[in-house]
């Protein structure tokens, strides 16, 4: 580089540092240092809440679970918009045939941008949203166990999705990744006569490199939240079903991303350093085996605690308890364990072993029974129960429809003679969105419009919920159904242009994609009115739980929350007598 | 709303470290990728100086300086194994240089700061 430039940027980190210093300086006077001295509780100097700090920088310094829960949900929503937006364009390109609206390199870029912004930005934060928030609430705990850590984990994500959609900023020489979200060598390796090499996917893999560390010190901290910080009444016999799957797939984050990591590493190894562990002379087939053995897990990673919001809120509205509680757990387990064991068949057709593929096929096989008892149990807890339609209920079903469809699907595809034909088409995404879209991101809505009111203090507006529900599935049904029979027909994925056969069956798929973009818009309108203007909630109790017996221990804080609230002389409501005991701290 | 008592509330709820923790990551990981001596000598120093900033915080060290010299050596052994060993001359003198940095605070820090000051 430059000499001049090297001067330049050495000047220029010099300031920042000398900036960052002089504002910790102060942070650390303004927040009226005491020394702990004679403080008998050893470590935590007990600050109140009174002293969270004003405005922005409270919520750049907060290590509180339920403000990191709501920077990780407003984070997570932020990545679903971008990420929507870029299928958008692509739903639009694929319209007609030919290459229209956008270049064929340009959709190979927002299709991996997507896939990664999906998975990585949106999916994995907005649970560690819910976990943050509410798995502390629900076991009675303080906080997390490492409060500071938790802040460190999600202020890693900023950055790394900076350097994932680095490649669509106006940076000279630096262009988007092309290599879709498996990043399969040779392609992500830069080799042959593509541009590849770019400092793009290196940022884009530095990205990734960063949510991972995020994701394992979340899960690190999950685990040790939920074994040690139990309240004095929350055993292992009744904790409920969000903290077991939040344990579970924390204990299969420990397992996968830290490979993931190193398979990352690898392979910025081989790209800038000249290492052979994919390529000159390494096995590209290898990244496959490490990727998957990832990946895998990273699918039920993201699958469990949404089916663990399912199996929370589907019985408040179904007026029981939820159907065989236990087997719910031990299936959440059993899916945990299995899930190390199946991820050759995403390899089936890459020529490895027939015996090896066989027995992969056994176990992927296998790992439908679990699933199908979750399922049963859904639907048993519903059966003869006094259901409720409310939103969160309605997303809750809509869940279950959609994972029945992406469930039945991935069973034939586990099927080695099917994969081979159906493989690399669209049969395999209409497989994996129903699950993705259908079912994981209807989980969260259920979770979101089922805690608004704890989180936002007002109610949204119930009518424009269900018009958001309606949209949704049934945009997300024609979509993902014209995708599945896409495949049948032969259409593989992954491309920008098709044969006119393809077409009528793509422009049904984009249809269905406009539907839920309405219903999108329904959603954030609704959000942002409800959580500004919304009507106050005027009762702790929302859902009427108590009547039935179901409230949950959030709840119980909540009502504790607002009872000092007003006692402290709150928002409107004047108590003209302090006559309240205020006796719950 | 957030700011009334619950049960969640006893412990400290604000920390500047964390945030510096985490930028620290990126910018070295970029500055060492890309071979970038000022980010990278500049991303360690952040890294490891909030960290030490924070282990003192959480009550885990007494004061911040011995933390940063175990950083220092860290530094300084990770960056001469990669010059040497892995002959990356850049990217270890950068290392080397961060540790030297770290060395340099925890020093000075040790020397000059009074106790009941703020670390920074
Ligand atoms: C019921 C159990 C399931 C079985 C037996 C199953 C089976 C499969 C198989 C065999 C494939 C590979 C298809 C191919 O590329 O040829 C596949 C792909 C995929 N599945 Fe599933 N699946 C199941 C559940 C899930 C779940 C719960 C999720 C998500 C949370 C999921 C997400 C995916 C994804 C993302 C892919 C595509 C990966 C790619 O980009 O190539 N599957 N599934
Ligand atoms: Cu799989």
């Amino acid at each position: 580089m430059a000499i001049t430039g090297q001067i330049a940027l050495t000047v220029l980190m010099g300031l920042f540092l000398v900036g960052v210093a002089a504002w910790l300086a102060r942070v650390e006077n303004w927040r009226s240092y005491t020394p702990v001295g004679g403080g008998a509780t050893g470590g935590e100097t007990a600050y109140g809440s009174d002293e969270k700090p004003a405005g922005l920088i409270r919520w750049l310094t907060t290590v509180d679970h339920k403000d990191i829960g709501l920077l990780y949900g407003a984070f997570g929503i932020t990545a679903f918009v971008v990420g929507g937006l870029m299928v958008m364009v692509m739903r639009l390109e694929l319209f007609d045939p030919e290459m229209t609206l956008i270049s064929n390199t340009y959709y190979n870029s927002l299709l991996t941008s997507h896939g990664i912004t999906m998975l990585f930005l949106f999916g994995t934060p907005i649970i560690a949203a819910f976990a943050n928030y509410f798995v502390p609430l629900l076991i009675g705990a303080d906080d997390m166990a490492f409060p500071r850590i938790n802040a460190i984990a999600f202020w890693l994500l900023p950055p790394g999705a900076l350097l994932i959609w680095a490649g669509f900023l106006p940076i000279p020489g630096v262009i988007p990744a092309q290599t879709g979200w498996t990043m399969y060598t040779p392609l992500s390796a830069g080799v042959g006569s593509g541009n590849q090499a770019n400092a793009g996917v290196d940022l884009m893999l530095l990205g990734l490199h960063l949510t991972g560390v995020s994701a394992t010190m979340g899960a690190i901290n999950f685990i040790a939240t939920i074994f040690t910080e139990r309240g004095e009444n929350v055993s292992w016999a009744n904790l409920d079903i969000f903290s077991w799957t939040i344990l579970t797939q924390s204990g299969l984050i420990l397992f996968a991303f830290p490979l993931l990591g190193s398979a990352i590493v690898m392979l910025l190894l081989d790209r800038n350093f000249g290492t052979a562990f994919f390529i000159n002379g390494g096995s590209p087939i290898l990244w496959q085996h490490l990727f998957w053995f990832f990946g895998h897990p990273e699918v039920y990673i993201l699958v469990l605690p949404p089916m663990g919001l399912v199996s929370l809120i589907l019985p408040r509205f179904s007026g029981r308890r939820l159907f065989g509680f236990k087997f719910v757990v031990y299936s959440t387990l059993a899916i945990g364990v299995l899930s190390f064991g199946v991820w050759a068949h995403h390899m089936f057709a890459t020529g490895i072993d027939p015996r090896l593929r066989s027995s992969f096929m056994a176990v992927s096989l296998a790992i439908a029974i679990p699933s199908a008892v979750k399922t049963f149990n859904w639907i048993t807890t519903m059966w003869n129960g006094r259901l409720r339609l409310t939103t969160p209920m309605l997303f809750c079903i809509g869940f279950v429809q959609n994972f029945i469809i992406g469930g039945v699907t991935g069973v034939f595809l586990a099927s080695i003679p099917v994969d081979l034909v159906l493989h690399d088409t669209y049969y395999v995404v209409g497989h994996f969105h129903y699950i993705v879209m259908g079912a994981i991101t209807f989980a969260g809505m259920a979770g979101l419009y089922y805690w608004f009111p704890v989180f936002a203090g007002r109610m949204y507006q119930r009518r424009l919920g269900k018009i958001h529900f309606w949209l949704w599935l049934v945009g997300s049904n024609i979509t993902f159904l014209a995708m599945i029979l896409l495949g049948y027909g032969g259409m593989p994925r992954r491309y920008a242009t098709y044969l006119p056969q393809f077409a009528t069956l793509h422009q049904v798929a984009t249809l269905g994609a406009l539907v839920m973009f309405v219903g999108g818009l329904v959603w954030v309108y609704n959000f942002v009115v409800s959580w500004l203007e919304g009507p106050r909630v005027e009762d702790a109790d929302p859902w009427n739980l108590k009547q039935s017996g179901l409230r949950t221990n959030e709840w119980a804080w909540f009502e504790r929350k607002r009872e000092t609230a007003l006692a402290d002389g709150g928002d409107e409501e004047a108590l003209a007598d302090g006559g309240d005991p205020v006796d719950e701290e | 709303m957030d700011e009334n008592p619950g049960i969640s509330d006893q412990y400290r709820t604000a920390s500047p470290w964390p945030v510096f923790v985490a930028l620290g990551i990126p910018v070295s990981e970029v500055g060492l990728l890309f071979g970038l001596f000022p980010v990278a000598v500049g991303g360690l120093v952040l890294f490891c100086g909030s960290a030490a900033g924070m282990a003192e915080e959480a009550g885990y060290v007494e004061r911040p300086w011995g933390a940063l010299g175990v950083f220092a050596a860290l530094c300084l052994v990770l960056g001469l194994a990669v010059t040497l060993v892995a002959g990356q001359p850049v990217r270890g003198y950068a290392t080397v240089a961060a540790g030297v940095l770290l060395l340099a605070g925890g020093v000075v820090g040790r020397l000059f700061v009074t106790e009941a000051q703020p670390a920074i």
